[in-house]
């Protein structure tokens, strides 16, 4: 399985991202910009993320080990607040590194 | 001695009837709230007929933050309502007891995938799995392949028989004692009455005690219905349930949950709570016998009876009604008619005993608990639930079953019975006070 190469560095991404991460927390499309983080400003918890995690595996349509996920984390945000680094910015990047790898 | 322990609010989500309002006026009407299955398609089932929760209420009002619902199962959704309107009908404010005073003893089923939508996935997955190794065996790589994919990892969680109670605790702000019962048709009985152990050893001023469950889907009900428990008569749902009845073909299940607010006494007068009754005793024991037969003696069940009097210091003449586990299965009429007579004596005969359960269905974790609410509607309203269907009383079904239609009684002690599979017994007596 392969990623739909027409979400990938488009405008499409985004509104993937947006509408996945709206789901996945129940929250209105709107309150989902690039820079909200989702721990501080949408009020996700741990168990969250592998929901959202399982979610980008459906719109990207392709498997995600949950183990990718804490990986990036911790790679990217090293001694950084999560509550606030972990934004709908920071998953649209993840997305991208997965539909490509 | 310990000190006593009153209860200040119900709550219950039913078949008969979501809220105490719709839960009276049934009872009181003997409403069945048994009908055919509705939650998914069950053509070519022995059994087609549950007791249903209507499918128009929705408990996602009760849950903040909204997206917590994704982590409960239907009955968790269940018990979170039914706390919800238990502490409001306490009238116990958001401060009104110490966060780490605050617990919740909750029964619930231990069988893992209680929603349709998770049985729905391990199917597909099993099918998938048939399907790319071409045999009927199971391939288990191939099956953990097709259930990765198919499975959201939370439905794990909300799988887990403990995760109601915490969902309850959590919105409630209830950091105190959190336990959770899982003895099947007993565990609602068990959970109120190791709640109110939890307050007169002192760990607590106050429980959410209560039970919920929901098992009509279709592991549920192939398992009951294999095991040859469940009613069959689909051409009348209304009338299935029938305990104590010659014409009883079987249980029908039910689901929902009810919760009970239970306070130490003197905790309860001080904030001038408004008291429905006394718990005044427990008891709780087991058969140690076999698993679905009950001890032909009865020995069991009467040691339950027995030992819930004796914790409550209240002698069995001074009990005015019986809100029996009658399940209307054979085996549970007989047997629980064998133990009120012994337990009774000769005031059996006169002694009103009635199975809400053939209105309510079973409602299996929470059926002691919304039985318990019964019986405590019925001491304060004045009246006894009738055992509805029971046309033909079996011939060795020989006691006041309050047959068909509810009457007009003063209560001053009820006692509830729950004897389930397993044989696991307890009981439950209220007093007004």
């Amino acid at each position: 399985m392969s990623a739909d190469p027409s979400l990938l560095g488009s405008g499409d991404l985004d509104e993937v991202i947006r509408r996945t991460i709206a789901d996945v927390l129940m929250v209105p499309a709107e309150r989902v910009r690039p820079e909200t983080p989702l721990v501080a400003g949408l009020g996700a918890e741990s168990i969250d993320f592998i929901d959202l995690v399982f979610h980008l595996e459906e719109a990207l349509k392709r498997q995600i080990p949950i183990a990718h996920w804490t990986r990036f984390v911790e790679e990217r945000l090293r001694g950084r607040d999560l509550a606030t680094a972990i934004t709908a910015e920071f998953v649209r990047e993840f997305a991208e590194r997965e539909a490509v790898s | 001695m310990p000190e006593r322990v009153v209860v200040t609010g119900v709550g219950v989500v039913s078949p008969i009837g979501v809220g105490m309002e719709a839960f009276e006026q049934a009872l009181r009407g003997g409403r069945s709230g048994v009908g055919p299955i509705t939650a998914f398609d069950c053509a070519g089932f022995e059994t087609r007929i549950a007791a249903q929760v209507d499918p128009g209420f929705d408990y996602s009002p009760y849950v903040v933050p909204a997206k917590a619902v994704k982590l409960m199962s239907r009955a968790a959704g269940f018990a979170v309502a039914a706390a919800a309107m238990a502490r409001r009908d306490a009238a116990l404010p958001a401060d009104g007891v110490a966060a780490d005073r605050l617990g919740v003893s909750l029964g619930a089923s231990g069988m893992g995938p209680a929603d349709v939508d998770m049985v729905e996935g391990e199917i597909a997955a099993v099918l998938d799995a048939v399907r790319a190794s071409g045999t009927v065996a199971l391939d288990v790589p191939a099956f953990a392949r097709a259930f990765r994919a198919r499975t959201n990892p939370l439905s794990m969680l909300r799988g887990l028989p403990n995760i109601a109670a915490a969902h309850v605790a959590i919105q409630q702000n209830a950091r105190g004692p959190n336990s959770t019962i899982t003895t099947a048709c007993t565990a609602g009985t068990q959970a109120v009455g190791e709640a109110l152990r939890a307050i007169q050893r002192g760990d607590a001023d106050v429980m959410l005690a209560g039970g919920a469950d929901a098992m009509i889907n279709p592991v549920g009900v192939l398992g009951f219905s294999m095991l040859g428990t469940l009613s069959r008569r689909n051409a009348e749902p209304e009338r299935a349930s029938r305990p104590f009845d010659r014409d009883r073909d079987g249980f029908v299940m039910g689901e929902g949950a009810a919760v009970v607010v239970l306070e130490r006494e003197a905790f309860a007068r001080a904030r001038r709570a408004p008291v429905w009754a006394e718990l005044a005793g427990y008891a709780a024991t087991c058969d140690a016998y076999r698993i679905t037969d009950e001890r032909p003696d009865a020995s069991g069940a009467l040691a339950a009876m027995r030992g819930c009097l004796a914790d409550a210091g209240v002698p069995p003449a001074d009990v005015d009604y019986v809100n029996a586990h009658g399940t209307g299965t054979l085996m549970n009429d007989l047997m629980e008619t064998r133990a009120v007579k012994e337990f009774f004596g000769q005031r059996a005969r006169e002694l009103p005993i009635s199975s809400t359960k053939s209105m309510l269905g079973h409602m299996l974790a929470a059926a002691g608990a919304v039985e318990l609410c019964a019986s405590l509607v019925a001491l304060r309203s004045g009246f006894l639930p009738p055992t509805i269907n029971l046309d033909t009383p079996d011939p060795e079904c020989d006691l006041d079953y309050v047959p068909k239609v509810a009457r007009p009684c003063r209560i001053e002690a009820a006692l509830s019975n729950s004897f389930g599979f397993g044989g696991q017994n307890a009981c439950l007596l209220i007093r007004r006070c």
